[in-house]
């Protein structure tokens, strides 16, 4: 008898199956379990006992008390700072969203046309994506400083000392100007994927279009942004997704201020949770929720809305 | 006659194109620059004149910085909890993707989704609650528990990118290793794996940028001094010493230097990595 | 009204040391259909896109009725184009894709529908003008193609292998459909192919090409008929020509042919030719032009070729094609026979050669000798 034969009887008979798409019970666990462990301990775990806490008040020694829907009424209904803080973090997420989008889609135009040095720049342009939300954050605070820092200074240079502000220390101009670094950040990443998306077009319906009398414009307008829908939207869900859960860089560029000017609902539940007078887990938990239901349906919504309805291919 | 030279000077002429790949170059890359300058400058010398170029180069910063401001223990705090992060976040990924990959088995579906649905959780989601889990597993403000926390939390999108490469490689290679009597453990490590080497390549590259540079869970579940990350260390160092701009460019310096190396040395792989997921 | 003259063409691409376009001349006749034929990596749809604007051009000039385009961009030229893969808008609508660069055009809406519902008719579109190319049918796809070329109104058509991705039945009916069309308008066209069959069917004139190079141009039965080099001849006719090496002897004052054991009459060439060749000559005849018997009895021109062995017999239905081993000869040949053909592999036979149709060639530089008078 042939090896192989002899192989496969010997697997039939001690149970194990040669079908090589069905493993022993027990590597299936050695496989998963801790995947799986760690993640139900950390993830899971953390995400159920949220929703548990935001329909409890949660006091120090965890004492915990149940309150059924009272923290989301009491969010809603008399919670100022939750407002203030719902309506910056909307702005943001639908200016700079749009901002960023479109910003990422002029960039990868830009080396789509093929300038000298287009992979240097690519790797340039690239590059703030890459650095942490505090490196970013502080060298974006010196830029903003009033005295020394670029944004006036340049203003004074260009006659324009009028326009000078203290960018991050005025109610009126914080928000845009941490939106402006946040921007400022992510538009690298919009600009590789919207590039790998533009040289995945098929060079012929370009090379269609200048014979149908398009000009650059007219071709963008006409062709490549009908053609990029599927990308643009997706990125425009990511980018949507990141901005309605921005904390980090307001953290660390503002805390929140000037005067719960650039209060998120992310730093509004931190706020809550640790910096508060009283001390009390089940509040902020309620926030968290609420937010991620909200997010959740935004995301439904504009997927329903914005996707292709028949399809694209090429 | 037309060479791709003389076309390009032609396109000068429309010159909004060039003065926006300029304005934009300077703009992305010209903070950065001016930080690495600044490391090198000592703060009476950038208040002085903030933008001017270094007149002594003063390295010594780089040692002040390790040493008396404790960038030396951020620097060390992060490395443990990256390394051993990135470390045990891709093997317990790729085993966990290569199951979900290439077996079936009954809850296979469940188990797929319930991984997955973590690419859509937010983070303050679970932070809340993952400070009091800490606390009460005596994890709190501990290494241990944020190298656990960050493995759980980016589980999902390591299975995610790694699942669909490993699908992709041929089942014949497999039903052959099963023939020739390999057991499930050996497949994995000596066929799955080599294979998936670029996959894993870029998911490592991924993780231990975006790992980094976290900062909200860590800033959540740390708070001492020794315990800091790098991050945490300069946003302290920013809170304390906010008028040492010296010290704080240095520190930056600090963090940066690691991920221009990675870049300079796997650009194409860091941008294929964090892009991975979101290009469809 | 629509010349094309290029004169000199030549381009390089960038990172490459070869020049991908050599110096090509080439006049298209106003309402010509010329054909580039050649095999992958000629040129020819390099030089197609640089007489398009697609592409820009190395050296030389592409002018358009007199006109020189090398400066002009695409859209001015007042060409229309047929891609290969179609190229149609997939977001867009039959009735869109050939409105489109109406459109672009300023020419007024009713027009445009007036022009795209005759064009639509014409190709049998008109009951998919709202349908979108994704659920078209290859063909269909195709059409479309066509019409938005022929919307435009062009001076110039141009065809980059628009045949190649259709199947083998439907090629034939769109090329019989593409020629009826061509004649209909009457306007200039250029096509590009690696297809010897549509090549010698569609065109007016066919360039050949290799290598970046024109090597022949001419209506295709001449050029069928003639071929200017050894790759010209084996690359028009299937099966292909065949060539084998013959020796040049001195038989007394003039210079002999002889294949392996069979003297060729060579009065037909210019001796001091025949002289200068070196002893070798390479001998070309069609596959068709060799018979088990002769078809022109009593014709001195038609000659025996004993001891022939038969390697293999291939019936093709319509024909049928035989692989022969001459004696003396190293290279094997194929002859077409009829239908009904006696012969079977193994035997030794007997087969009759029409000199009339016999091409000689120099071995050294491939190029064929003319006969006396030619």
């Amino acid at each position: 008898m042939s090896r192989a034969k002899r192989l496969v009887g010997f697997l039939r008979g001690s149970g194990l199956s040669t079908d090589a798409r069905r493993a022993a019970p027990a590597n299936l666990l050695l496989f998963l379990g801790p995947a799986l462990a760690i993640y139900l301990v950390f993830t899971i775990y953390p995400v159920l006992r949220t929703f548990w806490n935001s329909v409890h008040t949660i006091k120090p020694h965890n004492v915990e008390q149940f309150v059924g829907l009272g923290n989301f009424e009491e969010l809603l209904t008399k919670d100022l700072v939750f407002w203030k803080a719902v309506g910056n973090t909307a702005i943001f997420a639908v200016v700079a969203t749009i901002a960023d989008v479109v910003g990422g889609l002029i960039l990868a135009l830009c080396l789509f046309a093929r300038p000298p040095l287009v992979r240097l720049l690519r790797l340039v342009w690239f590059t703030p994506v890459l650095m942490s939300y505090v490196v970013v954050g502080v060298i974006w605070v010196w830029i903003y400083d009033y005295d020394w820092g670029l944004a006036n200074l340049i203003l004074r240079s260009l006659g324009l000392s009028a326009l000078e502000q203290s960018w991050l220390g005025d109610p009126r101009t914080a928000l845009w100007s941490v939106m402006v670094t946040h921007v400022w950040k992510w538009l690298g990443f919009n600009m590789i994927i919207f590039l790998a998306a533009l040289h995945a077009l098929p060079a012929d319906v370009l090379g269609a279009a200048e014979l149908d009398n398009c000009g650059w414009l007219a071709k963008v307008v006409h062709v490549i942004v009908p053609m990029l829908r599927p990308t643009i939207v997706n990125l425009l869900v990511l980018s949507f997704i990141g901005k309605m859960m921005v904390f980090d860089l307001v953290w660390i560029m503002t805390g929140g201020g000037p005067l719960w000017s650039t209060e998120t609902v992310s730093t509004y539940v931190y706020k809550r949770a640790f910096d508060w007078n009283t001390f009390d887990l089940g509040y902020p938990s309620a926030i968290a929720v609420l937010w991620f239901l909200i997010i959740l349906g935004f995301v439904i919504l504009m997927t329903q809305l914005l996707r292709q309805r028949d399809r694209l291919e090429f | 006659m037309a060479s791709p030279a003389s076309l390009w000077l032609r396109k000068l002429r429309r010159s909004p194109l060039l003065l926006l790949i300029l304005l934009y170059t300077a703009v992305s890359g010209g903070p950065f620059l001016w930080v690495a300058l600044m490391s090198l400058r000592t703060t009476p010398e950038i208040l002085a004149s903030p933008y001017a170029l270094p007149a002594r180069l003063h390295l010594e910063k780089f040692a002040d910085a390790w040493t008396r401001s404790n960038y030396g223990t951020y620097f060390w705090n992060s490395t443990v909890v990256v390394v051993t992060a990135v470390a045990l976040l891709t093997l317990i990924g790729a085993m966990a993707a290569h199951c979900l990959a290439r077996y079936r088995f009954r809850g296979a579906r469940l188990v797929r989704f319930v991984i997955l649905s973590g690419l859509i959780l937010p983070p303050q989601l679970l932070i809340l609650s993952l400070f009091q889990i800490l606390l009460e597993l005596r994890l709190y403000n501990s290494l241990t528990g944020l190298i656990l926390v960050y493995v759980a939390g980016h589980l999902a999108m390591t299975v995610y990118i790694l699942e669909g490469f490993f699908a992709q490689i041929p089942q014949d290679l497999f039903d052959a290793a099963r023939l020739d009597g390999y057991s499930d453990l050996e497949i994995f490590w000596r066929i799955a794996l080599p294979i998936g080497a670029p996959a894993l390549f870029t998911t490592v590259t991924l993780n231990l940028i975006i790992l980094w540079n976290e900062f909200l869970y860590a800033v959540v579940l740390l708070t001492e001094d020794d315990k800091r990350t790098l991050p945490l260390g300069i946003m302290h160092f920013m809170g304390s010493h906010q008028l040492d701009i010296g010290m704080l460019a240095t520190g930056l310096m600090i963090a940066i230097l690691p991920i221009i190396l990675l870049y300079a040395l796997f650009s194409e792989t860091m941008i294929r990595g964090m892009t991975a997921g979101a290009v469809r | 009204m629509g010349a094309v003259a290029i004169r000199g063409l030549s381009k390089r691409y960038e990172g490459s040391a070869e020049l991908a376009v050599k110096d090509v001349t080439l006049t298209v006749g106003d309402g010509e259909f010329m054909v580039l034929l050649g095999p992958s990596g000629c040129g020819k749809s390099s030089v197609l896109r640089m007489v398009a604007g697609l592409e820009p051009i190395t050296s030389g000039t592409v002018a358009i009725d007199g006109r020189i385009m090398n400066d002009v961009p695409a859209k001015d030229r007042d060409i229309a184009m047929v891609f290969q893969s179609y190229a149609l808008y997939p977001h867009m609508d039959v009735f869109t894709n050939l409105a489109f660069g109406l459109r672009r055009r300023g020419v007024p809406r009713d027009e445009i529908a007036r022009r795209v519902e005759s064009v639509a008719a014409k190709l049998g579109l008109s009951p998919y003008l709202k349908r979108k190319p994704h659920a078209l049918s290859g063909g269909q796809r195709q059409r479309v193609a066509l019409g938005r070329a022929i919307v435009r109104d062009p001076k110039v058509f141009l065809f980059d292998e628009p045949l190649s991705n259709l199947d083998a039945a439907l090629r034939v009916s769109t090329r019989n459909e593409l020629i009826r069309q061509q004649s209909e308008i009457g306007v200039t066209a250029i096509y590009v192919t690696h297809d010897q069959v549509e090549a010698m069917t569609m065109g007016h004139r066919i360039c050949i090409m290799d290598k970046g190079e024109v090597i022949q141009v001419g209506a295709p039965l001449d050029v069928y008929r003639e071929p200017a080099n050894t790759f010209v001849a084996k690359f028009l006719g299937n099966p292909p020509m065949n060539l084998m090496q013959a020796a040049v002897v001195q038989a007394g004052t003039c210079p002999g042919l002889r294949l392996g054991a069979v003297q060729l009459p060579s009065a037909s060439w210019p001796a001091e030719r025949l002289r200068g060749l070196g002893g070798k000559a390479l001998i070309g005849i069609r596959p068709e032009d060799l018979y088990e018997a002769s078809p022109r009895p009593g014709d001195e021109r038609v000659i025996a070729i004993p001891k022939a062995t038969v390697l293999a017999v291939e019936p093709l239905g319509s024909e049928t094609l035989i692989a022969l081993s001459l004696e003396g000869v190293a290279e094997d040949i194929v002859m077409r026979g009829g239908r009904d053909m006696r012969l079977r592999a193994g035997q030794s036979a007997t087969i009759m050669l029409d000199t009339a149709a016999l091409h000689l060639f120099d071995p050294a530089t491939a190029l064929k000798i003319p006969r006396n008078g030619s």
